[in-house]
């Protein structure tokens, strides 16, 4: 347990960091689309998914706990998406909020479903005897996190 | 910007990692609806339309601002756990869950924010 909360909160000050320095690499405006906020949504949950689907189910927990909830939980963000779209309404830019928040959307879920198929495809090929297995217990893994 | 506020940062980053983390373990034997992800946004999204409105209004240090925002609301809510819970729904043939899921999230996370950013502008006004 206790290592398990120390892996989160190290993975939880990277993921932190890499996110602040995306912000900072793509300054922006209340006006305008927050680009890494964007990027970091999409590729969080790409990297995640593929992280799930792959290796989750041979990794200890402290792991999962750091890379998962930690480092990849606090790389991708909904409070700044929230606030960016608040933001944009703020200005009256209701066409780009909702733009914003639909391209977060499909591109987000899309790289998840991207990473999963990619991580299940990769787990099958390196001969694992059982693939459907082996997403049922991606599915309780990921779930019981 | 100072490199204290950068540490600052980063700290607040792992509290409210470690905030999620417990909120997800509570909440770890309920798999009927992924509720901790929904909490966690819900909280973190109305703390980051509050630091928003105050920062509009003038009445918060930016220093300050950037670390509670960037740092715990940022660590607190997550984005990638909804999209790859959502899509596991989804294959596992849950459709309606992954939807209320999804909708949820944004209706009450946009809304909690939306809200209390335009009462603190009212407020000021």
């Amino acid at each position: 347990m206790i290592r398990d909360l120390a892996a989160v909160a190290v993975g939880g000050a990277l993921g932190t960091g890499l996110r602040f320095s995306l912000d900072l690499a793509f300054a922006t405006t209340d006006d305008l689309f927050p680009v890494s906020t964007l990027i970091a949504n999409i590729v969080g949950s790409f990297v995640l998914a593929l992280l799930v689907a792959k290796l989750w189910g041979p990794s200890p927990t402290w792991a999962r706990a750091g890379l998962g909830a930690g480092l990849l939980g606090s790389f991708t963000t909904f409070s700044a998406l929230a606030v960016a779209v608040v933001n944009l309404i703020g200005v009256d830019q209701w066409m780009l909020a909702i733009i914003y928040l639909a391209a977060t959307m499909v591109l987000g879920l899309a790289a998840a479903a991207f990473g999963l198929w990619l991580g299940s495809r990769r787990a099958l090929r390196s001969g694992s005897d059982d693939a459907e297995l082996d997403s049922d217990t991606v599915h309780a893994e990921m779930l019981t996190e | 910007m100072t490199g204290g506020v950068v540490a600052a940062i980063l700290v607040a980053g792992a509290g409210g990692s470690i905030l999620r983390y417990l909120t997800a373990r509570a909440f770890a034997s309920n798999e009927r609806f992924p509720w901790a992800v929904l909490i966690v946004n819900a909280v973190g999204s109305a703390l980051g339309g509050m630091l928003a409105g105050l920062a509009h209004i003038g009445t918060i240090d930016p220093n300050l601002e950037v670390v509670l925002l960037t740092g715990l609301c940022g660590g607190l809510t997550t984005f990638s756990t909804l999209s790859v819970e959502t899509i596991q729904f989804v294959t596992l043939k849950r459709v309606r869950t992954a939807l209320v899921s999804v909708a949820t999230n944004l209706v009450v996370g946009i809304g909690a924010a939306a809200a209390i950013y335009f009462w603190l502008i009212a407020l000021a006004a």
